[in-house]
């Protein structure tokens, strides 16, 4: 398991709004263990979406340097950084942003199909409970089964780096929970580096590194010796 | 500003690109309609301007013979008239470079009276008006082709239809001093002509002065109709027109009665004069005729006779032949006889001779001997007497006579001194007489005498001894001398008588001799006379066999010259009889011409024309029409892509603002409030696409459209009309149907709580496609086409726009290149498979069959000639519609009907089957029928030389240009009771001939018969040109076909990348590269397009047979015809536009942040 697997240094993020700067990364350094359940957590505009966002490669920093597995992210081209999120990267969204004219299925493959080495999206999705509903359009799923299927995309690709933006912002409270097994089964029993960002401080608990921000800053980086299985917790 | 207009601007410039769309297919779609809609006007505006400008004619007036100043007085008098101008034109010929043109030669309008507007005052393109004599104005359209210009000159020929020139106008050169147009003439069109080929070429303008022709050839009289200012376009003017045209025509009878009693009479009695004078040439050439036969046929008689004779001739020569043959035969026998008979005379001859000889020689041997032995005894006695003499004369005689000399001496000296003495005595005797004393000396004297006395006896006897002496010798002398003689006498004797013997003997043998000789003499005269005579007699065979070859060559010669004499003599007097019987074909020609002037003036008529029957003029609103035509279904067209376009457009915008709907429904916004938005927002893009649109479409396309109609027409300056109609139409349809689209979206979801609105729309449902249950297909796509193939069953407004507006500019492209290829191949159709022709030789003098038969032998002997036909072209009337349309158009008699067809193809157009002319009726083209509305078996009316008919239609031909009515000669005749008389002859050259068609034209133009040759690659040249003009509407139409294309596919991505942000984002996330995710929402262009451009490729062949139709000319036909090429064009630019746009929202596509797809559903 690779120590700093994944390293921010010094990194900021600043949008012009008018006359205004904003920093919505205003100097963010941490770095996360390789198979770490990291969850991000802070209130809106703490700067945790934007954190994220660069580190899928789906936005830039305008300062410092962001390495994953050892590869400095933050110089990468356009092009590279496509290739990049393409075999390195999982995105679960928080509105999942499916494909809604494919089905369950077709959605998965949207991902296998541009990947190589991929599990095939039968598996994948047998693997996340949803073998029954293979052959359905996304609007015929449920917001949980809808999210199954995110992280099925997600997971479909074998990335290094599983991205998890609120998963469980749009979904009921149980159905969250299930999400959020999901998601730590993968981590603890794949060893998938899990990074997971929040506003909800309360599923803290079940990771195994927490990175508390606050306007564009990280205020903490703690280490959690005994994450709790998500059914323990409760809020 | 009320908050909600602040929304509908901001919605506005954030939604640059819908709003653009909308404004931008209302835009072209009023643009277009009310440009070519205000095309039509403006050319009719343009045209009316014009013909009011230059006060055109309300009638032109044109009688069969003319009119005069009373005629003019009673036409100004009639009560519709405003002004008259009479004025003069003729046809005349121009040859330049042996190209013959038929010149239509007007007088100068001029005013009548100071304070009136010329009638058809010509306007002056440059230089200025003819003023004096020899001055002329040319027309522009011809200068502008030709690049003729002020300062050349105009000759015209000397004569025309066989008449001077100068019969007609003062002079024959006229000098150009400008260069104008006339309203009479607004198209290229300059109308027919008796002359030539029965095409004006141009026309000029002289002052009317120049004219010498007796009466006016016709009248220009404006009428109240065009004072008043009325558009004669429009129906008041053409019922105002037709009603003052009756008072003209009721006129006009009145007129021609009062000419006909007074000027038929004359005419009618000059025709019986020619008449007596045709049949006196007549008979007169016939006689000629007669006798040259007569004379042809005693000219064989002299020479068949003169021909025995010489046979006869040599005839008796050969026999002198024969006979000198034999004659040689004879004298060569005679010779050899001859011949014979001298040889054994010669023969015999030389026997004798030979005798004589040895006669001779034995007589001459006697002779010898008895000679020698008398010769000897002769000698003997010779001797003696020699001895004799010698003794004698040399002693005897010599001594007897010295003593007898001495003897004789004394005595003399005794004598002379006895002499002497005697006389001295006698002398002393005397003088003793005298004187006694000489007695003493006479006395000495006497003694002296005594002495010598006694001396001379002594003497004297001396003396007789001596003779004595000589006496004795001359005894034995004569002794000897006697013995000589008598030995002599014997030798005489002895000798004569050998010499007797011998010349006995010689006399024999001199016989023989000359009788051998004569022989021989004989025998050479024989011989000599014998070859003389063979010889003469084979040559004079030989001559004479000369003589009869000679003779028989000359005979040959003289048969042969004979021959020929009679065969230049039958020729020369074929060619006389075709001369005469041309001479008497002219006469008759004439007295028909004579027949037919009187016919005229019998049916002198006056015809009233108004503006309608100026060349050209109908057609200028008829083209009009058919812009206007051709307009009526673009609004159709764009209306309902419009409408697609903006309900995509605009039920999208109102799916993106359900919320917002939702929120105002929540604060109170009445429906009403809240739909004005989107009717605002929607007609405010329509109002401004449409007069962006209107603006652009009448300030380019009237003026493109008439600038290709001024190929064909001559016009001043373009005046725009604004057809506000149109614009109101199509600005108002736009409008209507946007709002109408606007309003159908909210309502739909304004029926809808609040609520329910607030909240995020449930995302449509993917569903399953038929193409699923396929599976083997599906399980084969990729994400990205079963993504492309279920959107595109899912919106279907989005596929029906998109597949409307491609298929529409795929068949706006093919309609812009067929409509160029149908034109084009008119051509190709028309001159390389109907009238397969190069050259059309226009006759002189035009006649019947048996007058053109000795013209059409020379056509036929032509080398360079693959094909001639002589036929009989002219122009005819046909009227339809009950009488109240009419169409000009020329029918076409082949006076043989297998070089007809060589040349002319009657077929039917899809079978291309022959069809048969017969004698049942006429064929006639397709468009004719169309334009008729006759069909096979109708009658179709027609008006030849003036006289109404009805023929059958038996079938309909294919035909492009123009239009035709064919039959044969022997139904003409049927119909109008007269012989068709032929005018034109079509030529096809032989291949290897093409290139110098014209000079074999100009050879041909040498001759009198020919008055003009027209090549077909002059028409093809005009038709060629008028083509080209076709590429400014191709180009229209494929730059409107281009933007329809854009705006439609650029709503569509532009709707689907709105619409599909999230997906694109998000398979962005997934680590799609650009082109990957281009491709995502492309794949739906492509499809739709390819769709589209198939669709369009019929809509294509629809859309050009719909054009076709609408501009159809009533003289052409255009073959629905569209090559593969077009249809290609079509597709490929089609694909090309999609590609720009594909191209453009590549950008686009780029720019979408990954970051949207954080976003949640609004």
């Amino acid at each position: 398991m690779m120590k700093n697997f994944v390293e921010f240094n010094n990194v900021y993020k600043r949008y012009k709004m008018g006359d205004v700067t904003i920093n919505a990364a205003d100097g963010v350094n941490f770095s996360i263990d390789e198979g770490e359940f990291a969850v991000v957590v802070g209130l809106s505009g703490a700067g945790k979406t934007t954190v994220l966002n660069i580190l899928g490669g789906i936005d830039s920093c305008d300062e410092g340097t962001i390495r994953v597995g050892g590869k400095d992210i933050s110089r990468l081209s356009g092009k590279e950084l496509a290739a990049y999120r393409r075999y390195d990267i999982g995105f679960v969204f928080q509105f999942y942003n499916l494909v809604p004219n494919l089905t369950a299925k077709e959605n998965v493959e949207l991902a296998t199909q541009i990947c190589k080495d991929h599990i095939d999206a039968d598996t994948v999705l047998d693997s996340v409970g949803l073998s029954e509903r293979k052959n359905n359009f996304p609007a015929q799923l449920s917001g949980g089964e809808q999210q199954r299927v995110s992280i099925a995309r997600a997971l479909a690709k074998k990335p290094k780096l599983l991205l998890c933006d609120e998963p469980t912002g749009a979904l009921d409270y149980n159905t969250g929970k299930n999400i959020l097994k999901l998601l730590q089964t993968r981590c603890t029993e794949d060893g998938m580096t899990v990074i997971l960002i929040t506003h909800n401080s309360a599923i803290t608990p079940m990771a195994n590194r927490v990175i508390r921000m606050r306007s564009g800053k990280v205020i903490s980086n703690t280490i959690n010796q005994n994450p709790l299985p998500i059914e323990s917790i409760e809020w | 500003m009320r908050s909600l207009h602040k929304n509908i601007i901001r919605e506005i410039t954030k939604t640059k690109s819908r709003f653009f769309s909308i404004l931008a297919i209302i835009a072209l779609s009023t643009g277009f309609f009310t440009g070519v809609k205000s095309s039509s006007p403006s050319m009719i505006a343009t045209g009316c301007k014009y013909f009011q400008d230059q006060n055109l004619m309300d009638f032109r007036l044109l009688s069969t013979v003319g009119f005069d100043d009373d005629d003019i007085r009673a036409i100004s008098e009639l009560e519709p008239t405003a002004d008259v101008m009479p004025g003069y034109f003729s046809d005349l010929i121009m040859t330049k470079d042996n190209i013959d043109t038929v010149i239509r030669v007007y007088s100068l309008p001029k005013k009548t009276d100071t304070n009136r507007k010329i009638i058809n005052e010509p306007v002056i393109e440059e230089g200025r008006l003819p003023r004096n004599r020899g001055e002329c104005a040319i027309e522009s359209y011809y200068a502008r082709i030709t690049g003729t210009k002020p300062g050349d000159t105009i000759v015209f020929n000397d004569t025309v239809q066989n008449s001077p020139t100068t019969d007609i106008v003062k002079d024959l050169e006229y000098t150009i001093t400008g260069i104008v147009s006339t309203p009479m003439y607004v198209t290229y069109q300059r109308g027919n002509t008796t002359l030539g080929d029965g095409t004006i070429s141009f026309f000029m303008m002289i002052p009317s002065e120049e004219f010498v022709i007796e009466r006016y050839t016709d009248v220009y009289v404006t009428t109240a109709a065009s004072q008043s200012g009325l558009s004669p376009m429009e129906n008041q003017y053409k019922s105002l027109i037709e009603s003052q045209s009756k008072d003209y025509e009721a006129l006009a009878d009145e007129r021609i009665r009062i000419f006909n009693d007074s000027t038929l009479k004359d005419a009618e009695k000059k025709l019986n004069d020619a008449k007596k004078e045709y049949n006196d040439k007549k008979k007169e050439t016939l006689d000629k005729i007669n006798s040259g036969e007569k004379k042809l046929h005693e000219g064989e008689n002299t020479l068949s006779k003169k021909l025995a004779e010489g046979e006869k001739a040599l005839a008796d020569a050969e026999k002198k032949i024969r006979d000198g043959k034999e004659k040689l035969k004879k004298a060569e026998k005679e010779y050899s006889d001859g011949i014979e008979a001298a040889k054994k005379k010669i023969a015999e001859g030389e026997k004798k001779y030979n005798e004589g000889n040895t006669k001779y020689i034995k007589a001459k041997n006697q002779y010898d001997t008895q000679i020698a032995a008398a010769q000897k005894k002769l000698d003997d006695a010779q001797g003696e007497y020699n001895v004799q003499y010698t003794i004698f004369y040399g002693t005897t005689k010599p001594d007897a006579e010295m003593l007898l000399n001495l003897s004789n001496s004394g005595i003399k000296l005794a004598q002379e001194l006895i002499a002497k003495l005697k006389k001295e005595i006698r002398s002393i005797e005397k003088q003793a007489d005298i004187e006694i004393e000489a007695g003493s000396g006479l006395d000495e004297l006497k003694d002296k005498l005594k002495k010598a006395e006694a001396d001379l006896e002594d003497q004297k006897k001396k003396n007789q001894e001596a003779a004595k002496k000589l006496r004795e010798g001359e005894k034995k002398l004569a002794q000897a001398k006697a013995d000589l003689a008598k030995a002599k006498k014997e030798f005489q004797a002895k000798k004569a008588q050998g010499a007797k013997q011998l010349s006995d003997a010689t006399i024999q043998l001199s016989s023989a001799k000359s009788q051998l000789d004569m022989g021989k003499l004989e025998y050479e005269t024989a011989m000599t006379t014998g070859i003389l005579k063979i010889s003469s007699a084979q040559r004079d065979i030989d001559s004479a066999a000369d003589e009869v070859k000679k003779g028989r060559e000359e005979l040959e010669k003289q048969k042969a010259s004979g021959l020929n004499t009679i065969k230049i003599s039958r020729e020369k007097l074929l060619a006389g009889k075709v001369k005469a019987k041309a001479a008497l074909d002219d006469a008759e020609k004439k007295l028909r011409d004579a027949e037919d002037k009187i016919d005229k003036l019998k049916n002198a008529k006056w015809t009233v024309s108004g503006r309608n029957d100026n060349p050209g003029y109908s057609g200028l609103e008829e083209d009009a029409q058919r812009v206007d035509n051709v307009a009526t279904v673009f609004p159709v067209f764009f209306t309902l892509v419009a409408a697609l376009v903006c309900l995509t457009s605009m039920s999208r915008m109102v799916e993106e603002r359900r919320t917002e709907i939702g929120t105002l429904k929540a604060l109170g916004y009445s429906n009403g409030a809240i739909v004005s938005k989107y009717l605002i927002y929607s007609s405010l893009a329509s109002v401004i696409g449409s007069i962006i649109g209107t603006v652009l479409g009448i300030f380019t396309l009237p003026f493109i459209i008439l600038d290709t109609y001024s190929i064909m027409y001559t016009l001043p300056k373009t005046v725009l009309v604004i057809s506000w109609t149109s614009f109101a139409f199509s600005a108002g349809l736009g409008i209507a149907c946007t709002s109408l689209v606007s309003l159908i979206s909210c309502l739909s979801e304004l029926k809808l709580q609040p609520a329910v609105l607030m909240r995020p729309k449930a995302p449509k449902p993917g569903k399953r496609i038929l193409l699923e249950s396929i599976t083997f297909l599906w399980k084969h796509m990729n994400f990205t086409s079963k993504v492309t193939a279920r959107n595109l069953f899912r919106y279907k407004a989005r596929f029906l726009m998109t597949v409307i507006g491609v298929a529409g500019c795929t068949a706006l492209i093919i309609g812009g290149l067929g409509l160029k290829d149908s034109m084009s191949v008119i051509a190709d159709l028309q001159y390389k498979e109907i009238t397969v022709f190069d050259q059309v030789y226009a006759l002189s003098d035009p006649g019947t069959s048996k007058e053109m038969e000795y013209l059409m032998s020379q056509f036929h002997g032509e080398k360079s000639f693959r094909y001639t036909s002589l036929v009989s072209q002219n122009w005819t009337t046909v009227r339809y519609n009950e009488n109240k349309s009419k169409i000009d158009l020329r029918y076409v008699i082949g006076e043989d009907q297998k070089s007809f067809r060589d040349i002319f193809t009657l077929r039917d157009r899809h079978t291309h089957e022959e069809i048969p002319l017969t004698e049942k009726g006429i064929v006639i083209n397709e468009r004719l029928s169309e334009v008729t509305g006759i069909g096979t078996g109708e009658m179709l009316n027609l008006e030849i030389d003036n006289k109404k008919y009805q023929a059958r239609v038996t079938a309909l031909t294919e035909n492009y240009a123009g239009n035709y009515i064919y039959m044969t000669p022997e139904f003409f005749k049927d119909l109008t009771g007269k012989e068709p008389l032929y005018n034109l002859v079509y030529v096809t050259l032989e291949e290897d001939a093409l290139e110098n068609g014209s000079s074999i034209a100009n050879e041909w133009m040498k001759k009198d018969e020919i008055i003009t040759v027209s090549m077909l690659a002059e028409q093809l040249e005009a038709i060629l040109s008028t083509l080209d003009s076709m590429n400014v509407i191709v180009l229209v139409l494929v730059f409107c076909a281009g933007l329809l294309a854009v705006i439609v596919l650029y709503n569509l991505t532009n709707i689907n990348i709105a619409e599909r942000v999230r997906e694109i984002a998000t398979i962005k996330v997934l680590g799609f590269y650009d082109l990957e995710t281009a491709n995502y929402i492309y794949r739906e262009n492509i499809i739709l397009s390819l769709t589209g451009a198939l669709v369009g490729l019929p809509l294509g062949s629809v859309f050009i047979t719909f054009i076709l139709k609408s501009i159809q000319m009533d003289m052409v036909m255009f073959p629905n015809h569209i090559t593969l090429t077009s249809y290609l064009a079509g597709f490929l630019l089609t694909l090309l536009f999609s590609f720009l746009v594909n191209f453009i929202m590549y950008f686009k596509i780029r720019k979408i942040s990954m970051v949207e797809s954080l976003k949640s559903i609004e």
